[in-house]
Order: structure tokens, then C-alpha cells, then sequence
């Protein structure tokens, strides 16, 4: 037994002790009558009340027994209390003491820190002031080195543009001058180193005009009338070193604009020339010509080096009408430039493409505002003027250039239908055309390089048969004409008609002297 | 088509060289200044307006100084072009008389004796 129960045990044994007795009293002392019940109650009571007094004891034994320990943890934990409390003191100065070093610490090195990035600073901003004046000084230096070179150009392009021109001007004087020359001489060994000269200087020509189109000089030369195409094609070929080998293959009637004209022949020889050059020396160059609802497309087609599709895109690029700069120009294919230039200027458009000849094909379409059309020519001997035979003309016009004049008698006076009554006394000219081949000798044929002498060894002159027929048709259209003439007394008129005749004769006399005959 | 002009004068693109592809001597001297030039046929599309103008001016009988003067052209020219035609058979040509003849000319006596007959007719 514990001894905290002992003494309920205790006071449990008394009270049971105590109400025992007093029950057992009460129980003597009662009438029968109630013992019983008063046994049982009483019984009842005194145990209930024991058993009150045991708790009640057990509970103050508890309650002093927790008071006891309250009192003793309460000291304890002053104690601890007061332990913990000064610890913390203690702690609250070291941590004070720490920071204060921490803090003294951090400000010397924040001021270190300071001074050095203020010496940084300091350093860095005069060397950047120092660079920014360096920089700008270059920049300076740049920009008149800018300016200079800017101004250099633009004197260049310019002074070329001024060359190009007089050397432009200088060719067409040539060109001209040339032309009159080849008119002039008939010799035809100096006929052809003319028209090498000529070939020559249209190429020089076309080198002027290329470098007056891409300096953005005046354009060349303008003409006043408008160009057949024809005329366009030769004149773009002529400008080039292979021309003997450009064929050309054009049935339009259609002209360009005098305006344009000089551009469009220019973009063409230089398509032509990239043709030439870019095929075997011996391969042909054909341009066709296509009339399409837009305009006029020339194709140029050769049968040299296929165009890859990198080298056909850069020449479409070339010639586009956007890149117009002159940065990209190589120093020796100025010629796609050239045409870009003037695709722009004139409104044209210009493709390449693989072409069937197993070359490049260049497309140049000319659109229809650069277009007009010729009239339809007309007839030319129908409207030839009849000159009157010139009976006073006396030299042989055999060995001259300019035979022009002294050649038209001469022919006149072989058409009866011009001068009917001379032809007479030669070889009577037939007036039905039926009749005139029969009643020549089948050896007297339209070559002329069979003529009959006679005996005298005067050229028998028979009409052949295309002659007679000539003379028919003629005779078809102008009866009026070949009405017999009344033969005329007038001694002068015969004198001319005769002397029409003589020159018809001795027209290719070598013999000069013989014009003293008459 | 006859172009009305001075001859010589630069007014037209074409060089004279691109007319003959070059050649500035014909090969063949069946042309003097005085040959009768007639065509033989009519001028076909495609042609050389040149040789589309001999044509048409030949129908009569032309010599070829008048040719080259209805084309404005010079002569050695228009003979190269008339020897194309010619190789072709697109002409036809008579001469008056042929050099061949030339060097037996009648005497100039005889002339002069017909010369002063005819005077007398």
C-alpha cells in the first residue's frame, strides 16, 4: 500500500469504525419494527459516508501532495528562468559587440570601395572623353574623306559623261562622214576599207553611247523620223564585231519611234553581242521578231554556253528595272547594265530563258507606245519620172561613180515605151508581144551574156524574152505610150532621139575617144 | 520603195556593211554600171527591203547606175546585192555588150559612116 493511501485507509477504518458502531446502536436502540429498513439504511448511510470521508481524505492527501510539486517546479523554473535570462544578456553584448565590428568593418570597406570605384571612374571617364575625341576627329576625318570622294565622283562621272558625249558626237560625225566617202569612192578596194572603217567606228560608237547610258549623260543620237524595224535590226547589228554571223529573221512592217529609237537599237546590240561573244565563233545568231498584242518582242537566241538558272537570275536582276545602281558594275560587262538602263528609260522588257538552239535566249519586248507603222510602199517604176533623153550629153559615163545622171538617158533609151522612135533603127521593137520572142533566135536569151554580133561587128541587140515581157506589161499599163508616135521632120528632135541611141550603144565603151565619133 | 534623197547622207541607221554582210566586192562581174537588170519574180515576205525595192524596180528593164541612184546606195553595193539576186534567179541580166566584145570595137570609121547615113535618113 502506497503511503499516500495509508492514511485514507485510515480514516476509512475510522469512519467505518464510527458509523459501525453508531449503526449497530442506532439498530439496538430502534423498535423491531424499523431495524430492518434502519439496518439497511443505516448500513446504506454509514458506507456512503465512509466512503465520502476515504475521498475526501485521498483528495487533500492529493491536493497537498500537487501543491507540494507546484512549489518545487516553480523554483525550478525561476531558476531556469534566471540562468536563461542572464545567458541572454550575455549573448545580447556579444552580438552587440559584433555588430558594432561588422559595421566599422563594412563602412572601411564601403569607403575603400568608394574611393576605388571613384577612382575608376574618374579614369574611365577620361578615357572616354579621351576616345570620344578621338572618335569624333575620326569621324571628322571620315566625313571630308566622304565628302572628297563624293565629290570625286560625281567630277568623274561627270568628266566621263562629258567625254562620252563629244566621243558620241565625234562617232556619228564619222559614221556620216564615212558614209559619204563610201558614196564617193567606187573603188571597191577603198569601198572596203571604208566600210571596215565604217564597222569600226560604229563600234567605237556603241562603246560611247554604252558609257554615256550608264554615267546618265545625254542620250545619243535622235532621229527625226521613225526607224523601220528592219533598219532598227541592222543598225543594232552593224554595232557589233560578229556581225556577219547575226541572221535576221523579220517580216514586220512596223517602225519605232525616232525617240527611242537609238535606246532600242542599242539595248539590241548589246543582247547581240552578249550572243556573239558568249557562242563558238562560228555559230550563228538568229533575232526573230513577233508582233504580240503588247508590242514587238525580239528574241535573240544563240547556240553557246547555257545559262545556269544562278547566271540567268543575276542577268535578269541585271537588267531589271529596280537595280539601277552602279555599285554592282564589274569593269568588264558593262553591257547588261547598259540594257537595264535603257529597259528603264524606254519602257522595255527584257527576259532570258534556255534557248531550243541549245544556247541563251534573250527576250526585249518593245511596247506598243514606242511603235507606229509605216505606210504600205507603193509601186516604184510605175511613178519613175520620164526624163527627155539629153542630146548634148557627151561622155561616156562608163569608168565614174557618179554615173547616176549620165546612166538615166542611157537606160531610157532601152525602154521603148520611154523613148520608142531611137530604139528603131537598131532592132525594130515588136509591137505585139506575141510576136517579138518568134521572131527572135532562141540563142538571143534574157542572160545577156550571149550577144549576136553582126558582120560589121556591131552588136546585134535582140529583144529576149523577159524583155518582151517587161515591154508587155509595160505596154498593159500605158497604151498611151506606145501609140505609134508620128514620125517628126524636125531634124533636131531626130538628132536627140539618135543621139539616145548612140549612148544606148556605146553606153560600156572602154574607149573614151570614141565619144568624138559623132 | 524609192527613197526620195542625197545620196551619202547619213540619215539612216544601217550601215552599209550590214546591207552585204560584210563583203565589199561582189564575186562575180556580171555587172557594170550599164547592165540591164529585169526580175524574174516577185518579192517574197522575209526579204531585204533592198532586194524587195530591186525587185520591184526592175520590172522594166533597169540599168544598174539607176538602181543604185532609186536606192541611194553606191554602186559597188547594189552590185553585191544584184549578185545575190542573180545567184538566186531572182533577176535576170543583159549587158549592153560584154568586155569580151569590147576589145574587137568596129572601126570608128564605120561608125561615123553609119553615123552620118543615119544623120542622112
Amino acid at each position: 500500500m502506497s503511503p499516500s493511501s495509508r492514511p485514507t485507509a485510515v480514516a476509512l477504518l475510522i469512519s467505518l469504525a464510527v458509523t459501525g458502531s453508531l449503526c449497530l446502536w442506532a439498530v439496538a436502540a430502534a423498535p423491531d419494527s424499523v431495524r430492518p429498513a434502519l439496518a439497511w439504511g443505516a448500513g446504506g448511510a454509514a458506507v456512503v459516508l465512509s466512503a465520502a470521508v476515504a475521498v475526501a481524505v485521498q483528495a487533500r492527501a492529493n491536493a497537498g501532495r500537487l501543491r507540494a510539486r507546484l512549489t518545487s517546479e516553480t523554483q525550478r523554473f525561476t531558476g531556469e528562468i534566471s540562468r536563461l535570462v542572464s545567458a541572454s544578456a550575455a549573448e545580447g553584448q556579444r552580438f552587440t559587440a559584433e555588430t558594432a565590428r561588422i559595421k566599422s568593418a563594412s563602412a572601411a570597406e564601403t569607403a575603400r570601395l568608394r574611393s576605388a570605384a571613384e577612382a575608376e571612374t574618374a579614369r574611365i571617364t577620361a578615357h572616354a572623353a579621351a576616345e570620344i575625341e578621338r572618335l569624333t576627329a575620326e569621324i571628322a576625318r571620315l566625313t571630308a574623306r566622304a565628302t572628297r570622294s563624293e565629290t570625286e565622283r560625281s567630277a568623274a562621272v561627270a568628266a566621263c559623261a562629258n567625254a562620252a558625249g563629244r566621243m558620241q558626237a565625234l562617232a556619228t560625225s564619222m559614221l556620216a562622214d564615212l558614209r559619204e566617202m563610201e558614196h564617193r569612192h567606187a573603188a571597191e578596194d577603198v569601198l572596203g576599207d571604208l566600210l571596215h572603217l565604217d564597222h569600226r567606228t560604229a563600234q567605237a560608237g556603241r562603246l560611247a553611247d554604252s558609257i554615256a547610258v550608264l554615267t546618265g549623260a545625254r542620250s545619243g543620237r535622235r532621229w527625226a523620223k521613225p526607224i523601220v524595224m528592219e533598219s532598227i535590226l541592222r543598225g543594232a547589228m552593224g554595232r557589233i564585231s560578229g556581225y556577219q554571223r547575226v541572221r535576221l529573221h523579220s517580216t514586220s512592217d512596223v517602225a519605232v519611234a525616232g525617240h527611242a529609237a537609238e535606246g532600242v537599237m542599242h539595248a539590241l546590240a548589246e543582247l547581240l553581242d552578249n550572243a556573239a561573244n558568249f557562242s563558238p565563233p562560228t555559230a550563228e545568231v538568229h533575232v526573230y521578231v513577233e508582233e504580240v498584242p503588247a508590242g514587238i518582242v525580239l528574241t535573240v537566241e544563240d547556240s553557246g554556253l547555257v545559262m545556269s538558272d544562278v547566271q540567268l537570275r543575276r542577268a535578269e536582276r541585271a537588267v531589271s528595272a529596280t537595280d539601277q545602281d552602279l555599285t554592282g558594275l564589274s569593269g568588264t560587262r558593262l553591257g547588261l547594265a547598259v540594257v537595264g538602263r535603257l529597259a528603264r528609260k524606254h519602257g522595255l522588257t527584257v527576259a532570258f530563258r534556255p534557248s531550243a538552239r541549245g544556247g541563251t535566249g534573250a527576250l526585249m519586248m518593245l511596247p506598243q507606245e514606242l511603235l507606229t507603222r509605216t505606210p504600205v510602199p507603193a509601186p516604184a517604176p510605175v511613178s519613175r519620172p520620164v526624163p527627155e533623153p539629153e542630146p548634148t550629153h557627151g561622155t561616156a559615163p562608163a569608168e565614174t561613180g557618179t554615173a547616176t545622171g549620165a546612166a538615166a538617158p542611157t537606160s531610157d533609151a532601152q525602154h521603148p515605151q520611154h523613148a520608142p522612135a531611137p530604139a528603131e533603127p537598131a532592132t525594130p521593137a515588136p509591137a505585139d508581144p506575141t510576136t517579138g520572142p518568134a521572131a527572135d533566135s532562141p540563142a538571143s536569151d534574157t542572160t545577156g551574156n550571149l550577144p549576136r554580133f553582126g558582120e560589121s561587128g556591131l552588136p546585134k541587140r535582140p529583144r529576149g524574152r523577159t524583155l518582151a515581157a517587161a515591154e508587155a506589161r509595160a505596154q498593159a499599163h500605158s497604151d498611151d505610150a506606145t501609140a505609134p508616135r508620128p514620125r517628126t521632120s524636125d531634124p533636131k528632135e531626130q538628132a536627140a532621139r539618135f543621139s539616145s541611141f548612140r549612148q544606148a550603144v556605146r553606153a560600156n565603151s572602154p574607149h573614151p575617144e570614141e565619144g568624138n565619133t559623132r | 520603195m524609192t527613197r526620195p534623197r542625197r545620196p551619202g547622207r547619213d540619215d539612216d541607221p544601217d550601215r552599209l556593211y550590214t546591207l552585204t554582210g560584210g563583203r565589199s566586192r561582189s564575186d562575180s562581174d556580171a555587172f557594170d554600171l550599164v547592165t540591164l537588170v529585169v526580175s524574174e519574180c516577185e518579192p517574197t515576205p522575209g526579204m531585204q527591203s533592198e532586194h524587195v525595192t530591186i525587185l520591184r524596180m526592175c520590172q522594166l528593164p533597169t540599168a544598174v547606175v539607176e538602181i543604185a541612184a532609186g536606192l541611194g546606195l553606191p554602186v559597188s553595193i547594189v552590185r553585191i546585192m544584184l549578185s545575190d539576186l542573180l545567184d538566186t534567179g531572182r533577176i535576170s541580166a543583159r549587158h549592153p555588150r560584154t568586155a569580151r566584145v569590147a576589145d574587137r570595137l568596129p572601126d570608128p570609121e564605120i561608125l561615123e559612116q553609119v553615123l552620118v547615113g543615119l544623120r542622112n535618113l
